[in-house]
């Protein structure tokens, strides 16, 4: 590797001794605030180290990586997302006492995987970023092992990921052994010429999407969410339903373009299928919880499968809707959990229903900031949501996916009503008497959670009410990387 | 060797895969359960190794290492949790350890 190629891989460099400086510390000295402060510090220099590569056209260091203006951008959206979550994370694990410096170690490996994926051009590489995502976050998930459900969560988690990580190495080597290359570019020549995919590859294909559908939880592999959701503290919850989708997403999008996937009716009929059911499922499903966790979990089910519309337009446009909306998805999600985060206390996480009535008379502010993050999952115009959403569905009428663009429609009338339940309670005065508040911390360590939702609803509203500048953006982005929207 | 033999250890690399799955489906015991992923993830190395001497190429018995490392660093993560759960539970019945439901 020569120095140019080690200046361009700076945002993992900076991650992963960022990881090992935090393990030495802690060895020297425990102290929950100076790891905190390196890993927020690292984050944002990993950030700032990504303007060093802005309007690249497309940096390859073969065969494992390409850093192009989708994959900065992509790494620069994970490590912003990381950023504000490891913010969130300061207060909610100072009210618990158990070992909380190892998370932050968790929450940078587990980033350095997600922005790995993004730039991967191998099937080497794509495994190994995804390896170090999923470890990572087994035992974040079950990071409070006092609580009962976490080991639960995490058993589960590590089983089914163990699972489909099976099925996508399956998938990688009879695509492999079919093609003989590794590399996407390679693979993708030797697809060129073929019209039909033959049953080997097909079958690769086949489980390769099991795998990736997995770790994306689309309907008819989503079993899993739920319960993780529900039993990972809520910070982890948030890092899950962000982060980790981002880059799975993120290799997909790539891999798929590349290859050019789109050809063949057979891989379109079955995302077809996913994405409908996952709108579908997701939505009737969240119907019926009384669980804040588990609502949140089928919507992104749902959501899930409105991005995967965007994916089957194929074009250019479904490519910025994507990202768009995965822009817009985050701000909210991160938003969401971390009100949940604010509001739990130490035994456990603010997630049933009953937790949230009369919020808005006990605390209005974060009622507020739940509200408008609500309204923007459920997208509700002036909010991120409802730009994102639009794009879609602009992205989608603009390759004639009729049936898709509807159900999309139906489905966003559905999950009006569960998002405006959770409103509703929260608007409800309380019937008793609020019970005493249990012992808080000092004010000032809020300070961080309770700046974070506030950059986080600002952030909301100008993404909703004036869309152009982020627009712009993701357009100047994927201007400079011409091979990725060769179609 | 012939493609016919490649194509036979590619269908042993199979059956095993599915072995594994069946078995993952059925298994109620934790720690079986964490046995039969480790014979899928296996055996999709076996797959790679197939396809690496097919096509005379190191790729596929560099994978395989990957796969074997990967699953290393699982099963330890995986035996840990499985501590924690019989510890809090005193059995390792995959029905008593689920409690979530919905």
């Amino acid at each position: 590797m020569s120095q140019t190629d080690f200046l361009h891989l700076m945002p993992l460099l900076i991650l992963t001794v960022a990881a090992l400086v935090n393990m030495l510390v802690i060895a020297a000295w425990r102290n929950h605030k100076i790891i905190y402060v390196i890993t927020a510090v690292s984050f944002v220099a990993a950030f700032l180290s990504l303007f060093e590569l802005r309007g690249i056209t497309a940096y390859a260091i073969d065969p494992l990586f390409v850093i192009d203006g989708f994959g900065v951008f992509y790494i620069g959206l994970i490590l912003a997302t990381a950023l504000l979550i490891s913010m969130l994370s300061y207060a909610y694990f100072e009210q618990r006492e158990e070992q909380k410096e190892e998370y932050y170690i968790l929450l940078i490996l587990s980033t350095l995987g997600a922005c790995t994926l993004v730039i991967s051009t191998h099937f080497a590489s794509l495994f190994l970023g995804l390896e170090v995502l999923s470890v990572a976050l087994y035992s974040l998930i079950s990071y409070l092992r006092t609580r009962e459900r976490s080991d639960e969560a995490g058993i589960k988690y590590l089983i089914l990921a163990a699972f489909s990580s099976a099925f996508l190495l399956f998938g990688m080597a009879l695509v492999y052994f079919s093609v003989g290359t590794m590399t996407f570019a390679g693979i993708a020549t030797a697809m060129s010429g073929l019209q039909e995919l033959p049953l080997l590859l097909l079958t690769g294909f086949g489980m390769m999407i099991i795998g990736i559908g997995f770790k994306l939880s689309v309907v008819p592999f989503h079993m899993w969410t739920p319960d993780v959701y529900e039993g990972a503290p809520a910070p982890v919850t948030a890092f899950i339903a962000t982060v980790s989708k981002a880059g799975v997403l993120g290799i997909m999008i790539r891999f798929f373009l590349e290859v050019d996937g789109f050809r063949y009716p057979t891989l379109i009929t079955i995302f077809t299928i996913v994405a409908i059911s996952s709108m579908i499922a997701g939505n009737l499903l969240a119907l019926m919880q009384k669980n804040v966790k588990r609502i949140l979990a089928y919507s992104s089910i749902s959501h899930l499968g409105y991005l995967l519309v965007a994916f089957l337009a194929g074009n250019q446009m479904g490519v910025e809707a994507i990202t768009f909306y995965l822009v817009a998805y985050f701000i909210t999600t991160v938003g969401a959990f971390g009100v949940v985060a604010m509001l739990s206390d130490k035994e456990r996480d603010a997630e049933l229903l009953e937790d949230y009535r009369g919020l808005l008379w006990r605390r209005p502010w974060t009622a507020t900031a739940f509200t408008a993050m609500l309204l923007s999952l459920a997208g509700i115009p002036l909010t991120a949501g409802f730009v994102g959403k639009f794009y879609i569905l602009a992205a989608g009428v603009s390759t004639q996916l009729w049936l898709l663009v509807a159900m999309l429609v139906l489905n966003s009338v559905i999950g009006l009503y569960y998002y405006i339940k959770v409103i509703a309670v929260m608007f409800q005065q309380p019937e008793t008497e609020a019970e005493t508040p249990k012992k808080r911390l000092r004010p000032s360590i809020y300070l961080a959670s309770v700046g974070t939702l506030v950059v986080l609803t600002l952030l909301l509203l100008i993404v909703g009410v004036y869309p152009a500048a982020l627009v712009e953006i993701i357009q100047n982005v994927f201007a400079t990387a011409p091979e990725m929207v060769a179609r | 060797m012939s493609v016919s033999t490649m194509e036979a250890a590619l269908l042993l690399a199979g059956v095993l895969f599915m072995l594994g799955l069946i078995s993952v489906l059925i298994r109620r015991n934790i720690i079986f359960m964490l046995i039969s992923v480790e014979i899928m993830l296996n055996a999709a190395g076996l797959a790679f190794i197939v396809a690496g001497s097919k096509w005379v190429q190191p790729d596929g018995q560099v994978m395989f290492i990957f796969i074997l490392t990967m699953a290393a660093a699982e099963v330890s993560v995986g035996l840990a949790l499985i501590l924690q759960i019989y510890h809090q539970l005193k059995t390792l019945d995959s029905d008593a350890a689920n409690f979530m439901k919905g």
